[in-house]
């Protein structure tokens, strides 16, 4: 019998019944890729975190994965550059390991160069060009990883995204879990698609019209996924995988669950997205009335360029 | 309980597909108004929408075609003005309920039930149309577009193959799409409407093609063409701020510089490209009144500012009403090109997967809607590779329609591939079939209403009739199966003429009758079978010849239908003339490439059409792509031999030549006015007081101050009811003793006939009666030979015919032997034309914004009044009160109104030669063309001779769509009225009474008004003087009417154009004219002015009754 498909609820109580080794999957390994192309140097970009203390894009991610409980996280970095990166996570002692991506270009290819240190177990992973401001729920990682560990499957954190974002992230599509609030069961997956696909892929019940989960840049990943990744990245090595098309793949014969954070994501890569994502941490932390006042001094003084007073 | 709600809601089919007919025609008065009662209660809480549209077209019968049978036809009842404006600002629930108390109030009439039914009619339609455009929203896929509502949400971008540029130009995007034809679509069961009800019924069988036009090639000097997918559209990044639209065929092309440019589909001829802008999201739909501008958004759905999209679209010479779905097919290509080139399909290049063609089929319904045109679900057949089977699909849970209707909004395509239909069978219907188009350019719309119509009506035929077609399409598969070619071409032809003409007999006419005869006649067992392509026969149509035969019948179909055309193109309404095609069945679908570099070039007519601007610009200040594509050109001009004759011709594009042709045309117009009877000094003194607004549209009127009221039937007689019988004997024996001729006015262009097409009203074959075709012109003979049989006496019959009638009317009469017509026939020529002028902006406006009109369908509204903004611009620029003179010449004239057609009598000598060759003659009926029910009628005749009028003028109880003024008390005194003289239009509601447009003329009488004798008829100069005089004292009408253009390959334009008219109804305005008013039955009274009239005219047993007045010749 394969608990595994069975909604998630029911599946939970029987393997605590039956006390099924799943149950509590341990995570211990944690990734963030931070080689990518374009935005290779966002991760050393810094920032004032949410504390109002200054420190690297970098550092914040690997402060949120451990803070997961998992104990050694490996840093994918540009080929050369490991002691750059190291320098930008300074104070983590020997949980960091930085492995340079030396091999073939490419999101999936990170993933698979960390193949030796992650070995055969769940890892959780973060990419490196996001950095996030948390709700209620404390740190975002730890809730994915403790559904992962729990279900004992895939988790990735989605976030409820408007049509016209969708186009740079990974969208799932799924199903609530029944009794089980914001988890999804993910039936598609799809690489920044347009709204008129994720129309007839990718819709998720319970979404305001126009919405999509789209992924938050936290998953907890099994081995499974690490199988098929590598899989697909053989069979076809001109077009290369991606990690969506692994994990629609992931979604097609295994159970793979969604749950949608109560922080926010915000994307360093586009036009003044270092910018927003700066003024989200401020806006959330101690320095807020200092910055709320930077700008409306800001507005009162630069009017709008063709002569309409600001806000029009 | 009521009957017929019963039967809309059954769960027995065979009672929910009983007809309407057989209740309604054994039902009493007061039985059909309780079901009226009962059917409205129903639709108006009725929560599914097919019930309470079936309701809804029960109810426009019930009051169309077996209330009025039923009611007291000489209770009269003038119609709400505010009823009717209600109607016309389609608020029809207002409106019905409007007519519904007058109804309570008054009782039911004549009038009141012709406005309930044409009120229901709307109503159901406007429910039908509302829900496509709800499903087609709801396609998912297609919803975003609408919820999309600033330019900074644009969820697309370019795809990045398009933006990889080597050198200074982008790479070209190329689409090429075939077209479709069918082998039967089992009765019009692709119509939204029918598919969407009863999807277990709709079913084509649906075949891509490539095309060529046979001969085009050899014609341009280029060879042999072989057939190619006949539509290709492209797409590339431009480096200017704008998007660029070409429709290289109709030598159109537009910079957009603001999103709201995209929303305006009637300014010029890329409506059509525009709506697919829309509906593949490149600029949403939700986007519509934005108000920004263009750059903005296409730099971020491109990603480089100062960056704008191209988009070329070009169909291969296939003319218009080609019935292969041509328009729809260009669109799919359209959206599917901009689809790829932002991502929404897989593959940029190569073919769609099947999620993908469905989903371009739904956004080319949403684009044809956009548009304001429409067509069937099968249209876009041509996105789809080979040979197809479309079925209609149940609506299930998780579909939008579910719950609402039975079927899907898209059917289900099944691929029938080589082991369906082997190769050799595809061979084999190539190796047959010659593909042609025979000319006429019809508008299906109407074809297609009827048939819902009837389908919702379950009419007891025509039900049948659809059985049997689901039948055909079943034989019609299996002989396609078993590669039985002249099995197939049979069961075509069998279907056209059995099932497709008992379910709309319209679809067939007097030109493919004619065609079908004559190619039997010379091809004989070779010709295998017809076969109707799309929606009605006339333009695509196919023919199925043994493979012997197929060379030689392809090269004499040609002369077949050129021949045929020529003599029938006066009669009916050709767009073109007729072409050949060689065909090629297209297995791949719609198909797209990259093309890079030197391979990056449009089509031939494009470097044509813009070139030539690019050229008269300084290099300097060309940007670096337009430089680029100038060089990628003139390297192909130089390089490729297929292209090198291009140089020339653009020469000769760059060279002033439209003035030569300009001049050309005025030429010939010049001596055509000389040979006529222009009278130049009024054509100046009109265009003065026009210019001067002293005449026009809103001059037209009578002094408000004066006093309109309406006439009842006690003041005027009613032969509705019987006529003293001494008045009937008087009548029997003028007509023994041959005292009464008739007059048709045969003379007016029929502008509404045929949309200003400039065909002979009084010559066209439009209906099927006593066994073959018949005209106007011969029915009105064919009266007047029964009448002449019955009275044992002569009936001498003149027609009054005009520059732009004489010669065809008179040619036809030569050629029949006058119909048959056994009487004394007299062809009154008038000669007397006036010059068309470009409309005064004033008039336009007065036309379009202070008359009352029939507002469309939301979408096609927006398109019309953009086309108006269009027209008004059209006349500013061209010079308002100029001649018109940019059109064939004979479009370019006008005749100068009815009132001219009697006295031309008088000055042509017909009337003096017509008296002195009948002397007993004392009465003339006159009578327009297309009334045809208006026979000698001894009682009227003779109540007429009793009372001693100089004029008895008919008239008919007025119906909602009788506009045009009509018999009214002016001052105390009455008399007719045209529409355009009452000073306020909702006095015209308030008139019960209409004018048929007959009158019974006392020869004498009507002689000494205009200061004559018969005597005095000899008397040229005289005669010239008294119709001069007479001619001033009635008055002079400016009015509008529209002119088609043609151009292209059948495309037409429709321009409003400015001339000027007198009415002979004016002539009951005289003092000393003694005039007397008859209101007779609306069956001999009603004329035809519309084509849209005929399906209601031949099935409210009108058509019957004008029959049992002939005698055929």
């Amino acid at each position: 019998m394969d608990l595994s498909r069975g909604a998630g609820t029911a599946a939970a109580s029987i393997n605590s019944l039956l006390g099924d080794p799943r149950k509590r999957m341990k995570i211990s390994k944690g990734l963030i890729t931070a080689a990518g192309e374009p935005h290779r140097r966002i991760p050393l970009q810094t920032l004032v975190d949410s504390g109002g203390v200054t420190r690297t894009v970098l550092s914040m991610l690997v402060s949120e994965v451990l803070g997961s409980g998992v104990e050694r996280v490996c840093v994918i970095v540009p080929s050369g550059e490991e002691a750059v990166y190291a320098k930008a996570a300074e104070g983590f002692g020997d949980a960091l390991h930085f492995l340079p991506q030396d091999g073939p270009p490419g999101y999936a290819q990170a993933i698979l160069r960390a193949r030796g240190f992650l070995g055969t177990e769940p890892f959780v992973h973060l990419v490196g060009d996001h950095v996030y401001v948390r709700g209620r729920e404390g740190n975002l990682a730890q809730r994915v990883v403790d559904l992962a560990a729990e279900e004992g499957c895939c988790v990735s954190a989605v976030q409820p995204t408007h049509e016209s974002g969708i186009g740079r992230f990974g969208v799932v599509g799924g199903r609530p879990l029944a009794n089980r609030r914001f988890i999804y069961t993910v039936d598609s997956v799809l690489e920044k698609p347009t709204p008129t696909v994720a129309e007839e892929c990718l819709a998720a019940s319970g979404l305001r019209a126009g919405y999509y989960l789209a992924f938050f840049g936290i998953h907890v990943f099994t081995p499974e996924f690490l199988e098929i990744l590598e899989r697909q990245t053989a069979e076809a090595p001109e077009q290369g995988a991606t990690v969506s098309s692994a994990l629609a793949e992931l979604a097609r014969q295994s159970r793979y669950l969604a749950v949608q954070s109560e922080g926010r994501r915000y994307d360093l890569g586009p036009k003044y997205g270092l910018l927003r994502s700066q003024l989200a941490l401020t806006l959330n932390g101690p320095d807020r009335e200092e910055l709320l006042a930077s700008l409306v001094e800001l507005l009162s003084i630069h009017s709008a360029p063709d002569g309409r007073p600001s806000g029009e | 309980m009521s009957n017929l709600v019963d039967r809309i809601t059954a769960a027995d089919e065979t009672l929910r597909d009983e007809p309407l007919s057989r209740f309604c025609e054994g039902a009493g008065l007061n039985e059909l108004i309780a079901e009226c009662r009962a059917l409205d209660a129903f639709r108006a809480t009725s929560e599914n929408l097919y019930q309470r549209v079936r309701a809804q077209l029960f109810l426009s019968a019930i009051y169309r075609y077996y209330l009025p049978d039923l009611l007291d036809a000489t209770r009269g009842a003038s119609l709400p003005y505010d009823g009717v404006q209600l109607l016309l600002d389609r608020r029809f629930e207002e409106a019905i309920r409007r007519f519904q108390q007058v109804q309570e109030r008054d009782g039911p009439s004549e009038s009141i039930a012709s406005a309930l039914a044409a009120a229901y009619h709307h109503l159901g339609f406007q429910t039908l149309a509302d829900q496509v455009r709800r499903s087609v929203r709801q396609v998912r896929g297609n919803r975003w577009m609408f919820r999309m509502g600033h330019p900074l949400d644009h969820p697309l971008t370019i795809h990045p193959a398009l933006l990889e540029s080597a050198s200074a130009g982008y790479p070209l995007l190329a689409e090429a799409t075939p077209v479709r034809m069918d082998l039967s679509h089992s009765g019009w069961s692709d119509i939204f409407f029918l598919g969407m009800d009863y999807p277990q019924g709709a079913r084509v069988l649906n075949v891509s093609i490539d095309l060529s036009v046979r001969g085009h090639a050899a014609a341009q000097g280029a060879g042999v063409s072989r057939p190619r997918p006949p539509i290709q559209t492209f797409l590339r990044v431009i480096d200017e701020p704008l998007l660029r639209l070409v429709s290289v065929d109709l030598k159109a092309q537009a910079d957009l510089t603001l999103v709201d440019d995209v929303f305006d589909f009637g300014r010029d001829h890329l409506g059509l490209l525009k709506a697919a802008v829309i509906a593949s999201g490149l600029i949403p739909a939700g986007l519509e009144g934005c108000g920004l501008a263009l750059g903005p958004l296409l730099a971020r759905v491109i990603g480089k500012p100062g960056h704008g999209l191209e988009l070329v679209s070009s169909v291969n010479n296939i003319p218009r009403g080609s019935r292969l779905a041509v328009s729809t097919n260009l669109l799919a290509s359209l959206i599917a090109l901009c689809m790829r080139a932002t991502r929404q399909a897989a593959s940029l290049t190569g073919g769609l997967d099947e999620k993908e063609r469905r989903l371009v089929a739904a956004r080319a319904i949403l684009g044809e809607w956009l548009g304001g045109s429409g067509g069937g679900w099968q249209d876009s057949g041509g996105v789809w590779p080979g040979i197809k089977l479309i079925e209609g699909c149940l609506a299930r849970e998780g579909d939008p329609e579910f719950g609402i209707s039975r079927g899907t909004l898209l059917p289900r395509h099944r691929l029938l591939g080589p082991e369906e239909i082997p190769d050799s069978a595809r061979q084999r219907l190539q190796d047959s079939l010659v593909l042609v188009h025979g000319g006429m350019a019809q508008d299906v719309g109407p074809i297609l209403e009827m048939v819902t119509e009837r389908y919702l009506l379950r009419s007891g035929r025509e039900w049948q009739a659809r059985q049997q077609a689901q039948g055909m399409l079943d034989a019609i598969l299996r002989a396609f199966r078993a590669g039985d070619i002249a099995e197939l071409g049979s069961l075509t032809h069998a279907n056209f003429s059995g099932p497709m003409r008992t379910i709309i007999p319209w679809a067939g006419n007097a030109y493919t009758d004619l065609l079908i005869e004559r190619v039997r006649r010379h091809f004989g067992g070779r010709f295998w079978g017809f076969w109707m392509l799309g929606g009605m026969a006339g333009g695509g149509m196919g023919f199925v010849f043994d493979p012997t035969a197929k060379e030689e019948a392809s090269a004499a179909l040609g002369e077949i239908m050129t021949a045929t055309k020529r003599q029938l193109e006066t009669a009916l309404p050709f767009a073109m003339d007729p072409v050949v095609y060689d065909f090629a069945i297209n297995e791949r679908g719609t198909h797209a490439e990259l093309l890079n570099g030197d391979d990056a070039l449009l089509p031939d007519d494009y470097y044509t059409l813009c070139v030539p601007p690019l050229l008269r610009q300084p290099l300097s200040s060309l940007t670096r792509g337009q430089r680029h594509g100038l060089e990628v050109f003139g390297k192909a001009t130089r390089t490729q031999p297929d292209r090198a004759p291009l140089a020339a011709v653009l020469l000769d594009h760059l060279l002033p030549q439209e003035a030569a042709e300009r001049e050309e045309r005025h030429e010939s117009l010049t001596p055509l006015l000389a040979s006529l009877s222009f009278d130049e000094g009024l054509h100046e003194t009109v265009r003065t007081a026009l210019r001067q607004g002293r005449l026009g549209l809103a001059q037209n009127s009578l002094p408000s101050a004066w006093r309109f009221e309406d006439v009842s039937a006690e003041e005027i007689v009613d032969a509705r009811r019987p006529l003293s019988p001494a008045a009937r004997a008087i009548g029997e024996d003028a007509l023994r003793a041959g005292a009464a001729a008739v007059l048709t006015l045969a003379g007016g262009a029929g502008t509404r006939w045929t949309g200003g097409a400039g065909v002979v009203k009084a010559i066209n074959p439009f209906i099927h009666m006593g066994g073959a075709w018949r005209t106007f012109l011969e029915i009105q003979l064919a009266r007047s030979a029964r009448s002449a049989r019955q009275w044992g006496s002569r009936v001498p019959h003149a027609v009054s015919t005009s520059y732009l009638t004489h010669g065809p009317i008179r040619r036809t009469l030569e050629e029949t032997s006058n119909y048959g017509y056994p009487g004394p026939l007299y062809l009154s020529e008038g000669r007397g034309v006036g010059l068309r002028m470009v409309p005064m902006v004033r008039d336009l406006r007065f036309l379009w914004e202070q008359t009352s009109q029939q507002l469309l369908d939301e979408q096609k509204q927006k398109v019309r009044e953009s086309v108006r903004a269009a027209l008004v611009q059209w006349a500013a620029s061209a010079g308002e009160g100029s001649d018109y003179r940019e059109n064939l010449p004979s479009q370019c004239l006008h005749p100068i109104g009815h009132w001219y057609e009697f006295p031309n009598m008088l000055l042509n000598g017909v009337l003096r030669t017509l008296l002195a060759e009948n002397p007993s003659v004392r009465h003339i009926q006159l009578l327009n063309v297309d009334t045809l029910g208006a026979s000698l009628d001894p009682d009227l005749l003779g109540q007429h001779i009793d009372s001693g009028a100089a004029l008895t003028v008919e008239v008919i109880s007025r119906a909602v769509d009788d506009r045009g003024g009509g018999l009214s008390k002016v001052n105390g005194r009455i008399r007719l009225v045209e529409g355009m003289a009452l000073p306020d239009e909702s006095l015209e509601y308030r008139l019960s009474y209409y004018n048929s447009g007959t009158m019974w003329i006392d020869v004498d009488q009507l002689l000494t008004v205009f200061g004559l004798t018969r005597q005095a008829l000899a008397d040229p100069g005289r005669v010239s003087r008294a119709v001069r005089e007479t001619a001033a004292r009635v008055p002079t009408y400016i009015t509008i009417k529209d002119v088609k253009k043609r151009w292209g390959h059948g495309q037409e334009d429709v321009f409003p154009v400015s001339q000027y008219e007198k009415i002979w109804g004016d002539m009951t305005a005289l003092p000393d004219v003694k005039t007397q008013f008859t209101i007779v039955p609306r069956k001999r009274g009603q004329q035809l002015k519309q084509v849209s009239q005929l399906d209601g005219w031949l099935r409210d047993g009108s058509a019957a009754y004008v029959e049992s007045l002939c005698d055929w010749g």
